[in-house]
Protein backbone atom coordinates (compact mmCIF):
# COMPACT_ATOMS: atom_id res chain seq x y z
CA UNK A 1 0.00 0.00 0.00
CA UNK A 2 1.39 3.70 -1.02
CA UNK A 3 2.34 5.19 1.73
CA UNK A 4 1.09 8.99 2.27
CA UNK A 5 3.53 11.74 3.08
CA UNK A 6 2.85 13.09 6.34
CA UNK A 7 2.53 17.16 7.39
CA UNK A 8 2.45 18.56 10.66
CA UNK A 9 0.44 21.73 11.51
CA UNK A 10 2.16 23.73 14.54
CA UNK A 11 -0.73 24.76 16.29
CA UNK A 12 -0.07 28.44 18.51
CA UNK A 13 -2.76 29.94 21.11
CA UNK A 14 -4.67 31.67 18.57
CA UNK A 15 -4.19 29.76 15.40
CA UNK A 16 -7.10 29.52 13.65
CA UNK A 17 -6.94 28.44 10.08
CA UNK A 18 -5.01 24.87 11.17
CA UNK A 19 -8.46 23.05 10.49
CA UNK A 20 -9.20 24.68 6.41
CA UNK A 21 -5.49 23.66 6.08
CA UNK A 22 -5.11 20.80 6.66
CA UNK A 23 -8.06 19.43 4.95
CA UNK A 24 -6.62 21.18 2.27
CA UNK A 25 -3.52 19.05 2.79
CA UNK A 26 -5.47 15.78 2.95
CA UNK A 27 -7.78 16.58 -0.10
CA UNK A 28 -4.39 16.43 -1.79
CA UNK A 29 -3.32 13.50 -0.31
CA UNK A 30 -1.07 14.14 2.70
CA UNK A 31 -1.60 12.42 6.21
CA UNK A 32 -1.89 15.39 8.51
CA UNK A 33 -1.74 16.03 12.91
CA UNK A 34 -1.69 19.12 14.76
CA UNK A 35 0.44 20.06 17.27
CA UNK A 36 0.27 22.44 20.03
CA UNK A 37 2.87 24.17 20.76
CA UNK A 38 2.49 23.25 24.40
CA UNK A 39 3.27 19.47 23.51
CA UNK A 40 5.91 20.04 20.64
CA UNK A 41 9.40 18.45 21.03
CA UNK A 42 12.45 17.83 18.54
CA UNK A 43 11.44 14.66 17.84
CA UNK A 44 7.38 15.85 16.51
CA UNK A 45 8.93 15.84 13.07
CA UNK A 46 10.30 12.74 13.00
CA UNK A 47 9.40 11.20 9.62
CA UNK A 48 7.41 14.22 8.48
CA UNK A 49 7.68 16.09 5.02
CA UNK A 50 5.92 19.02 5.69
CA UNK A 51 5.47 21.18 8.65
CA UNK A 52 3.26 24.48 8.11
CA UNK A 53 2.07 27.74 10.51
CA UNK A 54 -1.27 28.16 9.38
CA UNK A 55 -2.82 31.51 9.55
CA UNK A 56 -4.75 33.31 12.76
CA UNK A 57 -3.03 35.36 15.42
CA UNK A 58 -0.82 34.08 17.38
CA UNK A 59 -1.07 34.84 20.85
CA UNK A 60 -3.44 37.59 20.25
CA UNK A 61 -0.74 39.68 17.99
CA UNK A 62 0.52 40.91 20.78
CA UNK A 63 3.27 43.23 20.61
CA UNK A 64 3.83 42.49 16.98
CA UNK A 65 2.17 39.78 14.75
CA UNK A 66 4.64 36.73 15.12
CA UNK A 67 6.81 37.98 17.98
CA UNK A 68 5.93 35.40 20.73
CA UNK A 69 5.33 32.74 18.80
CA UNK A 70 9.02 33.13 17.81
CA UNK A 71 10.31 33.49 21.39
CA UNK A 72 8.04 30.35 22.21
CA UNK A 73 8.71 28.37 19.38
CA UNK A 74 13.00 29.08 19.51
CA UNK A 75 12.52 27.91 23.24
CA UNK A 76 10.60 24.82 22.25
CA UNK A 77 12.61 23.32 19.35
CA UNK A 78 16.10 25.40 18.82
CA UNK A 79 17.51 25.12 15.52
CA UNK A 80 14.80 22.19 14.43
CA UNK A 81 13.10 23.77 11.78
CA UNK A 82 16.11 24.78 10.07
CA UNK A 83 17.51 21.55 10.65
CA UNK A 84 14.31 19.92 9.29
CA UNK A 85 14.75 22.19 6.13
CA UNK A 86 18.22 21.15 5.52
CA UNK A 87 17.62 17.58 5.91
CA UNK A 88 15.12 17.93 2.65
CA UNK A 89 11.72 18.78 4.31
CA UNK A 90 9.69 21.40 3.20
CA UNK A 91 7.75 24.82 5.51
CA UNK A 92 4.66 26.29 4.53
CA UNK A 93 3.61 29.16 6.51
CA UNK A 94 0.41 31.01 5.45
CA UNK A 95 -0.53 34.55 6.66
CA UNK A 96 0.23 34.69 10.76
CA UNK A 97 2.36 31.50 9.58
CA UNK A 98 4.78 33.77 7.21
CA UNK A 99 4.81 36.35 9.74
CA UNK A 100 5.86 33.98 12.13
CA UNK A 101 8.65 32.39 10.01
CA UNK A 102 10.11 35.93 9.05
CA UNK A 103 10.42 36.51 13.02
CA UNK A 104 12.26 32.66 13.02
CA UNK A 105 14.66 34.07 10.30
CA UNK A 106 13.78 30.80 8.24
CA UNK A 107 12.94 33.04 4.98
CA UNK A 108 15.05 35.89 3.61
CA UNK A 109 15.19 39.13 5.84
CA UNK A 110 11.72 40.78 6.18
CA UNK A 111 9.09 41.73 8.29
CA UNK A 112 5.46 41.91 8.32
CA UNK A 113 4.14 45.36 9.53
CA UNK A 114 0.84 47.45 9.48
CA UNK A 115 -0.80 47.71 6.44
CA UNK A 116 -0.42 51.43 4.98
CA UNK A 117 -4.40 51.51 5.45
CA UNK A 118 -4.09 51.24 9.13
CA UNK A 119 -6.87 49.07 8.93
CA UNK A 120 -7.54 44.87 8.95
CA UNK A 121 -7.91 43.96 5.26
CA UNK A 122 -10.23 41.48 3.87
CA UNK A 123 -10.81 41.05 0.48
CA UNK A 124 -9.55 39.11 -2.38
CA UNK A 125 -7.04 39.82 -4.51
CA UNK A 126 -5.06 39.05 -7.60
CA UNK A 127 -1.00 38.02 -7.58
CA UNK A 128 1.43 36.94 -10.10
CA UNK A 129 3.22 33.47 -9.91
CA UNK A 130 6.53 34.67 -10.46
CA UNK A 131 8.71 31.31 -9.69
CA UNK A 132 6.96 29.30 -11.27
CA UNK A 133 9.28 26.29 -10.66
CA UNK A 134 8.60 26.77 -6.94
CA UNK A 135 7.53 23.32 -4.98
CA UNK A 136 4.66 25.50 -3.70
CA UNK A 137 3.82 27.17 -7.03
CA UNK A 138 4.52 24.69 -10.06
CA UNK A 139 1.11 23.51 -11.12
CA UNK A 140 -0.31 27.22 -10.70
CA UNK A 141 -0.67 29.51 -13.82
CA UNK A 142 1.08 32.75 -14.32
CA UNK A 143 -1.43 34.84 -12.66
CA UNK A 144 -4.58 33.74 -10.34
CA UNK A 145 -6.75 34.82 -7.12
CA UNK A 146 -6.42 34.53 -3.55
CA UNK A 147 -8.32 35.97 -0.26
CA UNK A 148 -5.94 38.24 2.28
CA UNK A 149 -7.30 38.59 5.66
CA UNK A 150 -4.58 40.21 7.77
CA UNK A 151 -3.67 43.92 9.29
CA UNK A 152 0.09 43.15 9.52
CA UNK A 153 0.50 42.14 5.95
CA UNK A 154 3.29 44.89 4.50
CA UNK A 155 6.47 43.45 4.10
CA UNK A 156 9.01 45.85 4.41
CA UNK A 157 13.03 45.28 4.81
CA UNK A 158 15.46 47.19 6.03
CA UNK A 159 16.44 48.93 2.83
CA UNK A 160 14.17 49.03 -0.12
CA UNK A 161 17.06 48.00 -2.26
CA UNK A 162 16.97 44.44 -0.50
CA UNK A 163 13.21 43.90 -1.76
CA UNK A 164 14.03 45.28 -5.32
CA UNK A 165 16.56 42.35 -4.82
CA UNK A 166 13.90 40.01 -4.07
CA UNK A 167 11.69 40.42 -7.16
CA UNK A 168 14.77 40.33 -9.44
CA UNK A 169 16.43 36.66 -7.79
CA UNK A 170 13.90 34.89 -7.43
CA UNK A 171 12.85 35.23 -3.87
CA UNK A 172 9.46 37.34 -4.12
CA UNK A 173 8.17 34.18 -5.50
CA UNK A 174 4.73 36.18 -5.42
CA UNK A 175 3.72 39.43 -5.84
CA UNK A 176 -0.01 41.34 -5.98
CA UNK A 177 -0.66 42.51 -9.55
CA UNK A 178 -1.59 46.12 -7.59
CA UNK A 179 -0.82 47.88 -4.38
CA UNK A 180 -2.62 46.13 -1.76
CA UNK A 181 -0.71 46.66 1.64
CA UNK A 182 2.19 49.01 0.91
CA UNK A 183 4.37 45.96 0.88
CA UNK A 184 7.70 46.45 -0.79
CA UNK A 185 7.47 45.53 -4.55
CA UNK A 186 3.99 44.58 -3.59
CA UNK A 187 5.53 41.09 -2.31
CA UNK A 188 3.01 38.92 -1.32
CA UNK A 189 5.04 35.93 -0.80
CA UNK A 190 8.56 35.01 -0.44
CA UNK A 191 10.73 31.82 -0.69
CA UNK A 192 13.83 31.07 0.78
CA UNK A 193 17.70 30.47 -1.18
CA UNK A 194 16.98 26.10 -0.80
CA UNK A 195 12.99 26.85 -2.23
CA UNK A 196 12.01 24.54 0.83
CA UNK A 197 10.45 27.42 2.85
CA UNK A 198 8.16 29.44 1.64
CA UNK A 199 5.48 31.90 3.14
CA UNK A 200 2.75 33.98 2.16
CA UNK A 201 0.13 36.67 3.22
CA UNK A 202 -3.01 35.03 1.19
CA UNK A 203 -4.99 32.24 1.94
CA UNK A 204 -4.83 29.50 -0.37
CA UNK A 205 -6.57 27.27 2.05
CA UNK A 206 -9.83 29.61 1.75
CA UNK A 207 -10.04 28.83 -2.24
CA UNK A 208 -9.70 24.71 -2.53
CA UNK A 209 -12.98 24.39 -4.55
CA UNK A 210 -14.08 26.78 -7.24
CA UNK A 211 -17.52 27.27 -5.46
CA UNK A 212 -15.06 28.69 -2.74
CA UNK A 213 -14.68 31.75 -5.43
CA UNK A 214 -16.63 35.15 -4.13
CA UNK A 215 -18.04 35.35 -7.24
CA UNK A 216 -20.91 32.52 -8.29
CA UNK A 217 -20.26 33.23 -11.95
CA UNK A 218 -16.31 33.11 -11.31
CA UNK A 219 -14.74 32.82 -15.05
CA UNK A 220 -11.42 31.34 -14.28
CA UNK A 221 -10.48 27.78 -14.71
CA UNK A 222 -11.07 25.24 -16.65
CA UNK A 223 -14.67 24.69 -17.99
CA UNK A 224 -17.05 22.66 -15.21
CA UNK A 225 -13.70 22.19 -12.76
CA UNK A 226 -13.36 21.22 -9.33
CA UNK A 227 -10.83 22.95 -7.76
CA UNK A 228 -10.15 26.79 -6.75
CA UNK A 229 -6.26 28.06 -7.22
CA UNK A 230 -5.72 27.04 -3.46
CA UNK A 231 -6.08 23.60 -4.81
CA UNK A 232 -3.15 24.13 -7.38
CA UNK A 233 -1.05 25.01 -4.45
CA UNK A 234 -0.81 22.04 -2.16
CA UNK A 235 -1.18 19.74 -5.02
CA UNK A 236 2.11 21.72 -6.47
CA UNK A 237 3.55 20.46 -3.05
CA UNK A 238 2.01 17.24 -2.92
CA UNK A 239 3.60 16.36 -6.10
CA UNK A 240 7.14 17.70 -4.80
CA UNK A 241 7.51 15.77 -1.76
CA UNK A 242 6.31 12.73 -3.12
CA UNK A 243 8.44 13.14 -6.07
CA UNK A 244 11.14 13.52 -3.24
CA UNK A 245 10.56 10.53 -1.85
CA UNK A 246 10.74 8.33 -5.29
CA UNK B 1 21.55 48.69 37.55
CA UNK B 2 18.83 49.73 35.65
CA UNK B 3 18.42 50.29 31.53
CA UNK B 4 15.82 51.62 29.65
CA UNK B 5 14.89 50.49 25.94
CA UNK B 6 12.33 51.49 23.98
CA UNK B 7 11.43 50.72 20.86
CA UNK B 8 9.45 52.29 18.11
CA UNK B 9 8.38 51.66 14.47
CA UNK B 10 10.41 52.31 11.70
CA UNK B 11 7.85 51.83 8.96
CA UNK B 12 4.61 53.12 10.67
CA UNK B 13 3.66 56.63 10.33
CA UNK B 14 1.68 58.71 12.87
CA UNK B 15 -1.82 57.78 12.85
CA UNK B 16 -5.16 59.28 13.32
CA UNK B 17 -5.62 60.08 17.36
CA UNK B 18 -9.44 60.12 17.00
CA UNK B 19 -9.26 56.04 16.17
CA UNK B 20 -8.78 55.50 19.39
CA UNK B 21 -10.99 57.70 20.66
CA UNK B 22 -15.02 56.80 20.95
CA UNK B 23 -15.87 60.36 20.38
CA UNK B 24 -13.30 62.69 18.06
CA UNK B 25 -11.38 65.15 18.95
CA UNK B 26 -11.21 68.73 17.19
CA UNK B 27 -8.85 69.25 14.65
CA UNK B 28 -6.28 67.16 13.19
CA UNK B 29 -4.51 65.09 16.12
CA UNK B 30 -1.91 62.47 15.70
CA UNK B 31 -0.08 59.62 17.21
CA UNK B 32 2.71 57.23 18.00
CA UNK B 33 2.86 53.74 19.97
CA UNK B 34 6.06 52.81 21.26
CA UNK B 35 7.14 50.59 23.74
CA UNK B 36 9.11 50.84 26.69
CA UNK B 37 11.30 48.36 28.88
CA UNK B 38 12.86 48.99 32.44
CA UNK B 39 15.22 46.81 33.27
CA UNK B 40 16.74 45.85 36.79
CA UNK B 41 19.25 43.38 36.19
CA UNK B 42 22.85 42.55 37.87
CA UNK B 43 25.68 41.61 35.30
CA UNK B 44 27.20 42.02 32.03
CA UNK B 45 25.20 45.02 30.09
CA UNK B 46 26.73 43.95 27.00
CA UNK B 47 24.59 40.21 27.20
CA UNK B 48 21.80 41.93 28.76
CA UNK B 49 21.79 44.34 25.80
CA UNK B 50 21.81 41.56 23.45
CA UNK B 51 19.11 40.04 24.95
CA UNK B 52 17.13 42.84 24.26
CA UNK B 53 17.89 42.92 21.23
CA UNK B 54 17.40 39.44 20.32
CA UNK B 55 13.97 39.25 21.98
CA UNK B 56 12.50 42.69 22.06
CA UNK B 57 13.84 44.21 18.66
CA UNK B 58 12.24 43.49 15.33
CA UNK B 59 15.84 45.09 13.69
CA UNK B 60 14.21 45.48 10.15
CA UNK B 61 10.89 47.17 11.51
CA UNK B 62 12.17 48.93 14.41
CA UNK B 63 14.35 51.48 16.11
CA UNK B 64 16.04 50.82 20.05
CA UNK B 65 16.11 53.72 21.58
CA UNK B 66 18.69 53.29 25.04
CA UNK B 67 18.14 55.80 27.43
CA UNK B 68 15.51 57.17 30.17
CA UNK B 69 14.99 60.68 27.63
CA UNK B 70 12.07 60.08 25.15
CA UNK B 71 12.66 58.16 22.03
CA UNK B 72 10.29 60.42 19.74
CA UNK B 73 10.39 64.18 20.21
CA UNK B 74 7.73 67.44 19.36
CA UNK B 75 4.65 65.82 20.54
CA UNK B 76 1.81 67.39 22.91
CA UNK B 77 1.93 64.70 25.91
CA UNK B 78 3.00 61.40 25.92
CA UNK B 79 0.13 58.49 27.77
CA UNK B 80 2.03 55.79 29.48
CA UNK B 81 0.64 52.76 30.28
CA UNK B 82 0.96 49.35 31.48
CA UNK B 83 -0.34 46.23 33.37
CA UNK B 84 -0.93 45.74 37.25
CA UNK B 85 1.54 43.80 39.01
CA UNK B 86 -0.42 40.58 39.09
CA UNK B 87 -2.34 41.25 36.17
CA UNK B 88 -1.38 38.83 33.50
CA UNK B 89 1.10 40.78 30.96
CA UNK B 90 1.46 37.46 28.25
CA UNK B 91 4.89 39.39 26.73
CA UNK B 92 6.54 39.44 30.01
CA UNK B 93 5.39 36.27 30.17
CA UNK B 94 6.92 35.21 27.34
CA UNK B 95 10.19 36.87 27.82
CA UNK B 96 10.82 36.01 30.83
CA UNK B 97 10.14 32.27 30.23
CA UNK B 98 12.39 32.96 27.38
CA UNK B 99 15.01 33.98 30.22
CA UNK B 100 14.54 31.23 32.22
CA UNK B 101 15.48 28.63 29.41
CA UNK B 102 18.62 30.49 28.76
CA UNK B 103 21.82 28.33 30.13
CA UNK B 104 24.59 30.62 32.26
CA UNK B 105 22.84 34.18 30.99
CA UNK B 106 25.95 36.15 32.08
CA UNK B 107 23.23 38.47 33.77
CA UNK B 108 20.80 38.31 36.54
CA UNK B 109 17.26 39.87 35.19
CA UNK B 110 15.52 41.20 38.13
CA UNK B 111 12.86 43.18 37.47
CA UNK B 112 10.95 43.87 34.22
CA UNK B 113 8.50 46.60 33.86
CA UNK B 114 6.90 47.13 30.02
CA UNK B 115 5.06 50.32 29.09
CA UNK B 116 3.10 51.59 26.28
CA UNK B 117 3.24 54.73 25.07
CA UNK B 118 1.12 56.99 22.95
CA UNK B 119 2.71 60.24 21.79
CA UNK B 120 0.17 62.59 20.72
CA UNK B 121 1.02 64.80 18.34
CA UNK B 122 -1.07 68.54 17.64
CA UNK B 123 -4.31 68.40 19.96
CA UNK B 124 -4.50 69.85 22.99
CA UNK B 125 -2.83 68.64 26.67
CA UNK B 126 -6.09 68.78 28.55
CA UNK B 127 -6.88 66.42 26.02
CA UNK B 128 -4.72 63.49 27.73
CA UNK B 129 -7.98 62.79 30.27
CA UNK B 130 -10.06 61.30 27.29
CA UNK B 131 -7.02 59.49 26.28
CA UNK B 132 -6.77 57.85 29.81
CA UNK B 133 -10.43 57.52 30.24
CA UNK B 134 -11.16 55.52 26.77
CA UNK B 135 -7.60 53.37 26.24
CA UNK B 136 -6.46 52.68 30.32
CA UNK B 137 -8.90 50.34 31.91
CA UNK B 138 -8.33 50.79 36.14
CA UNK B 139 -8.95 47.05 37.00
CA UNK B 140 -5.63 46.16 35.23
CA UNK B 141 -3.63 48.74 34.17
CA UNK B 142 -1.05 51.44 35.80
CA UNK B 143 -0.75 54.75 33.94
CA UNK B 144 0.48 58.25 33.72
CA UNK B 145 0.66 61.16 31.28
CA UNK B 146 3.71 63.01 30.70
CA UNK B 147 3.13 66.62 29.50
CA UNK B 148 5.42 68.11 27.02
CA UNK B 149 8.58 70.34 28.24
Amino acid sequence: MEERPRAVLLKFPGTNCDSETARALETVGFVTEMIPISALKQESIDGVSLVVLSGGFSYGDYVMAGRLAKLVTEQKIGETLRDFRDNGGYILGICNGFQILTQLGLLPEGSLVENTSGRYQCQWVSLENRAPESPFLSQLPESFEFPIAHAEGRLVTSEASIAEDYRANGAAALTYTEDVNGSFEQIAGLQDESGRVFGLMPHPERFLRRRDHYDPDWSGGEEGEEWGSGYYLFRSLYESVTSDEE
Amino acid sequence: MRETFEISDRYIDAGDANGLLYEPLDGGATFRATRRYEIEFDGDKKTLQAFIEKTLLDPISQKLHEGEDAALSDYTFVLEYGMKPGALDLEKEAILTYYKGIEEPSFELKELKIRQRIYLFGGKSDDSDRFVRDICNAAIHKWNVIQAG
